[in-house]
């Protein structure tokens, strides 16, 4: 199933001057801004010294009061975000040559905008970008993307193809999951599904995943060479 | 007040810092005249979620992004409401139009309908800033700042009233994407004012106090601040809220970080254009506010006679003291005390109000900002 690439026009490289690295992303509605800071000295006080001998990787997660269609305010503590935290942390550790960098922090701040489906995913393509524009060592690009079946038991259409790429309305009816690769599709680092889908489903589901990861790859892949070659440009100008 | 505490200039710098500051004019470390803003860019209308949004990102890398979001709201029934003219109350309860005197017909009769009825607690702020809680002193204190120069005009909460049953509720989300490199207060006011231009309003189709009905043509939604001219030519436009700051006699507009290290004082003043008619000037201050400044938690610098390791004899305690007291300031850094002069209060307020003054540049270079 072809990926909608136009839905990924607007993906923006060191957006902001404060960070050391940024990037904006739009894919369909869902609107992310990321910026990373580091790797950098652990700023957490307390006296001692952060004795590990890889750096940590901190994600912060803020969905803002007016990204949905009725106003809501996430606080800090939400369940939901923290367990996003925590996948895109775990995503970037096996992927980012951390041991580079000893007692240190890379810190991911996600600000999510506007929220239409595949908020993980864009979040995680997102800080892959920010990652690379901050110049954060790392093996491949992680990037992700979900998936949903249409298929249901009733009609008893086994072949019915999945959904690639689900938007809000979509992810509110269907059963989907989150898939994210690095390295083309051969490594799946992360995984994530919260509905109900009947097992025979699951591997088309999966596969169709990891094709639009690698289509999602390229689309990546093409934007950080057009601003490599634009930074190239203006140096040598 | 401060944000940041770790200020990385020496007592040295400082002084120095200071004194080309005091100079006629003032020599400001990035060559802006005194009372010249930083570019800066901006952009409105960017969310498809929100009523109204904006983005600006300064000069120094620091961005913010403001979204406003409406939602009705019932209104609570008030003794207020209750205590109006009684035969409104029988209207009310829908027993019919008699003696109804249509009053909406126009835009300045339902200007007059609304007059009064709106309430302080239908605006909401909420500041997010990185690495901080919602509930620290920094955010509380600037949402405070910013709400209360918002409400200040006093038509904003009237403009919010739809009946005697219903109102909106205005969400206004302020986001602070970077670190607070400098005090963040006029980056947050100068979006949420350009958000607020933007903001507009379903158009409402149903009348009196029947349950509101909108109409769902995003085309014929009304602005929050209308554009139409005021009865002084001018337009309606939300409050902007600038930092002023004083070194010795001087005054100096949209200081940076390192001139807030050693302001005398600082004071966030908010500035408006005046809608009345018979208004001196164009421009009118709608709050004002001190802001404990930085300096104030500077080291101060070690007199030469108390420096034992260039020559200087150690004193007793009491007698570095005096001699302290006796530099006041003149050739090392001490950090500033005391209050600010009342005239030089009225100097801030008459270069941010007058006309082609700080104010005027700002509101008017905001207003040339297109979707």
């Amino acid at each position: 199933m072809p990926l909608d690439s136009s839905s990924y026009s607007l993906a923006q490289f060191s957006t902001q001057a404060a960070a050391d690295g940024s990037s904006y992303l739009e894919m369909g509605q869902t609107k992310i801004i990321c910026t990373v800071n580091g790797p950098q000295e652990s700023k957490r006080g307390g006296g001692s010294r952060d004795q590990s001998n890889a750096a940590r990787i901190e994600t912060d997660i803020s969905i803002a009061g007016f990204s949905g269609v009725d106003r809501k305010r996430h606080g800090r503590g939400d369940k939901r975000t923290q367990e996003m935290q925590h996948t895109v942390s775990s995503a970037f550790s096996s992927t980012l040559f951390t041991h580079l960098f000893p007692h240190s922090t890379i810190a991911i701040a996600i600000h999510v905008l506007s929220q239409d489906g595949s908020l993980l995913a864009a979040c995680l393509n997102a800080a892959t970008l920010a990652l690379v524009d901050a110049g954060v060592p790392m093996s491949d690009y992680v990037v992700a993307c979900t998936t949903g079946s249409t298929a249901s038991y009733a009609s008893n259409d086994e072949e019915a193809d999945p959904l690639l790429d689900l938007n809000g309305l979509e992810e509110q009816e269907l059963p989907f999951l989150t898939v994210g690769t690095s390295g083309g599709e051969d490594k799946v680092n992360v995984l994530i599904m919260e509905t109900r889908v009947q097992m025979g489903r699951l591997e088309a589901m999966i596969s169709v995943g990891l094709d639009g990861c690698k289509q999602i790859r390229g689309i990546l892949d093409d934007i950080v060479r057009e601003h490599g070659k634009k930074a190239l440009n203006s140096r040598v100008n | 007040m401060a944000p940041y505490t770790n200020i990385p200039l020496s007592p040295a710098e400082l002084s120095y810092l200071y004194t080309s500051l005091s100079q006629t004019p003032p020599i400001r470390p990035d060559g802006r005249a005194p009372t010249q803003f930083r570019p800066l860019v901006a952009e409105t209308d960017i969310l498809p979620s929100a009523n109204g949004s904006a983005r600006i990102c300064f000069a120094d890398g620091t961005e913010a992004i403001v979204g406003v979001k409406a939602e009705v709201e019932q209104s609570r029934v008030s003794g207020a409401a209750t205590g109006q003219v009684e035969s409104e109350g029988v209207l009310g309860l829908g027993t019919g139009g008699v003696g109804d005197v249509d009053m909406d017909e126009e835009d300045g009769d339902e200007e007059a309908t609304r007059a009064g009825k709106g309430e302080e607690g239908w605006v909401e702020v909420a500041i997010e800033i990185p690495g901080m809680r919602d509930d620290d002193a920094l955010p509380v204190f600037l949402s405070a700042m910013l709400t209360e120069a918002l409400l200040a005009d006093g038509e904003l909460k009237d403009r919010l009233w739809i009946n005697r049953r219903f109102h909106w509720r205005l969400y206004i989300d302020i986001l602070l994407l970077s670190q607070p490199l400098s005090y963040p207060l006029p980056l947050l006011s100068l979006t949420t004012h350009l958000a607020l231009l933007s903001t507009r309003i379903p158009a409402l189709i149903s009348e009196k106090d029947e349950d509101p009905l909108f109409n769902d043509d995003w085309e014929a939604s009304r602005f929050l601040y209308p554009q139409s001219k005021t009865a002084s030519g001018g337009h309606r436009k939300p409050p902007v809220t600038l930092l002023m700051l004083s070194v010795s006699e001087n005054v100096i507009a949209d200081p940076s970080r390192e001139e807030l290290a050693v302001a005398d004082a600082v004071v966030a003043i908010s500035v408006a254009p005046t809608t009345g008619l018979n208004a001196e000037s164009a421009y009118k201050t709608v709050a004002l506010r001190t802001v404990d400044p930085p300096s104030r938690l500077t080291g101060a610098g070690v007199p030469t006679a108390l420096n034992t390791t260039a020559g200087g004899t150690s004193l007793s305690a009491a007698e570095a003291l005096a001699l302290r007291e006796k530099d006041q300031g003149q050739t090392v850094w001490r950090p500033p005390r005391g209050g600010v002069k009342r005239a030089m209060i009225a100097k801030m307020i008459k270069m941010v109000t007058e006309k082609g003054g700080v104010g005027q540049e700002v509101l008017e270079g905001l207003a040339g900002v297109e979707t």
